[in-house]
């Protein structure tokens, strides 16, 4: 049971996603802030810190994939920078103290990173033409707020279940 | 440096950038169809969502309901006044559209780019990443869905039909940036004005109609609908409504910022909208025929 008790979780949350995307009043301060959730990152990265960085990469590739697949329509974006981030940002955690407090702080880093790569890799196929400015105030604070709120509540449940995880792991 | 290549990191990080590079291109490139393996995780994944969105929505929509109790009564209020007019505007219509047929029959005149044939479709995802502005609905090439097709809400246009797979589609919506979104419209008013609707202006919420002639005259509030005369859209959705208009970077023509009349964010229910009337196949078209992508 617990063996799919990861995918399942993983799969959940990509749905959340888009969710709380339909779900969520869009015009909450009425100034034309976008939030826009990476709940899926933030957990593959607290599995790459708390359970195994290997399985991290793993389901960062392959739910990169999916989400590329299912919402964007344009494939290699996603699949590329979920992977990348979760490697780069572990290496990262190598030189500091695995506390939760840091792991909350830099996952919320990568998030910034995400949106931003995202960002001027569209710039790049003019897929938009955001100013970078703009970019900032419609897109990117209010997308750290929200996470911000996301990793705060889901921080602690998430490293006892990647814990145990990575016990299964070595008992294996 | 011998060593710096040989670094196995390093080179899987540059074969994935082009590997990256790569994918992008082949999905960036005029594609008529999805491929099947990209058909079947989105007709799974579809299948899944389908079943988590609609318990999501029956939760939210309890709690929406219970908001709008709260306004029942001053709704109400407003509603009767409307229904004592409703009554004589219905009588109206019946009789106009009598009237339209009768003289159609006459003429001898078949069919309309105004018919269409809509389709019921639920949301059942939406890109949370809101760059592409696209959302999924549960009826696929299974109900008759061609890309191209017209998506609508009650209140107007949202909107047209991306990919399809058997049982999902992708819609596209009018807010997105993408070059090839274009949609044919006309300004209603004494002399209809026509033009293509392309772009939107992220920070204001508006739609660009552009392709005005300089000269033309355009009020605030003047009605906008699609023109029907790209081919694929039949004519009469309505689209919006001119909130101003600005004379394009080379002065030839003018530019209307179009107030759309739907919402793009509060989406659950689509109808999908197939022409009535066919399109001649290419060759009928003469040579001269301006080309247009919608």
């Amino acid at each position: 049971m617990s063996r799919f008790l990861l995918p399942i979780l993983f799969a959940f949350l990509f749905i959340a996603e888009s969710l709380f995307v339909q779900l969520f009043p869009a015009d909450l301060f009425n100034n034309g802030s976008i939030f826009v959730p990476h709940f899926l990152w933030a957990a593959i990265f607290f599995l790459a810190i708390y359970g195994s960085t290997k399985s991290g990469i793993l389901y960062g590739f392959v739910f990169g994939l999916l989400f590329d697949i299912v919402y964007t329509e344009i494939i290699g974006i996603y699949m590329f920078m979920f992977p990348v981030l979760t490697y780069l940002f572990s290496r990262v955690m190598k030189a500091l103290q695995t506390n939760i407090v840091i792991v909350s702080l830099v996952s919320l880093l990568g998030i910034a990173v995400l949106e931003i790569g995202v960002y001027e890799i569209l710039y790049l196929i003019h897929r938009t033409n955001m100013e970078f400015s703009a970019f900032a105030t419609l897109r990117l604070y209010p997308t750290l707020l929200l996470n911000l709120v996301f990793i705060i509540i889901a921080a602690y449940p998430l490293r006892r279940r990647f814990e145990r995880y990575a016990d299964e792991l070595r008992n294996d | 440096m011998p060593q710096f290549f040989l670094n196995k990191r390093l080179i899987i990080l540059l074969v994935s950038i082009i590997i990256l590079v790569a994918l992008i291109g082949f999905s960036l490139r005029d594609r008529d169809q999805l491929t099947w393996p990209e058909q079947f995780v989105k007709d799974t994944s579809g299948w899944v969502q389908s079943l988590v969105s609609r318990p999501a929505h029956y939760v939210a929509g309890f709690f929406e309901n219970l908001q709008d109790l709260q306004n029942t009564y001053q709704e109400n209020e407003v509603l009767k006044k409307r229904l004592d007019n409703l009554a004589r505007l219905e009588a109206e219509v019946h009789a106009l559209n009598k009237d339209n047929e009768e003289l159609r029959e006459t003429l001898d005149v078949q069919g309309s780019l105004r018919s269409y044939e809509p389709t019921q479709a639920i949301v059942i995802a939406r890109n949370p990443d809101r760059w592409h502005e696209l959302l999924v609905i549960n009826k696929g090439q299974a109900n008759g869905i061609e890309s191209d097709m017209a998506v609508i809400t009650s209140k107007g246009l949202i909107g047209k039909v991306k990919n399809t797979t058997p049982f999902t589609a992708t819609v596209q919506l009018l807010s997105s940036l993408d070059p090839k979104n274009r949609v044919s419209a006309v300004i209603q008013g004494e002399k209809n004005l026509f033009g293509t609707i392309s772009g939107y202006d992220e920070e204001e919420g508006l739609l660009l109609l552009k392709g005005i002639p300089f000269d033309a005259e355009v009020k605030e509030e003047q009605v906008v609908e699609t023109s029907g005369l790209g081919g694929v859209f039949p004519e009469g959705l309505q689209i919006g409504k001119v909130e101003r208009v600005v004379p394009d970077e080379f002065g030839l023509n003018q530019t209307a910022y179009v107030k759309p009349e739907a919402n793009f964010y509060d989406i659950k229910h689509v109808m999908v909208v197939e022409r009535g009337m066919t399109q001649p196949p290419e060759g009928e078209l003469t040579e001269g025929a301006e080309e247009e992508e919608l």
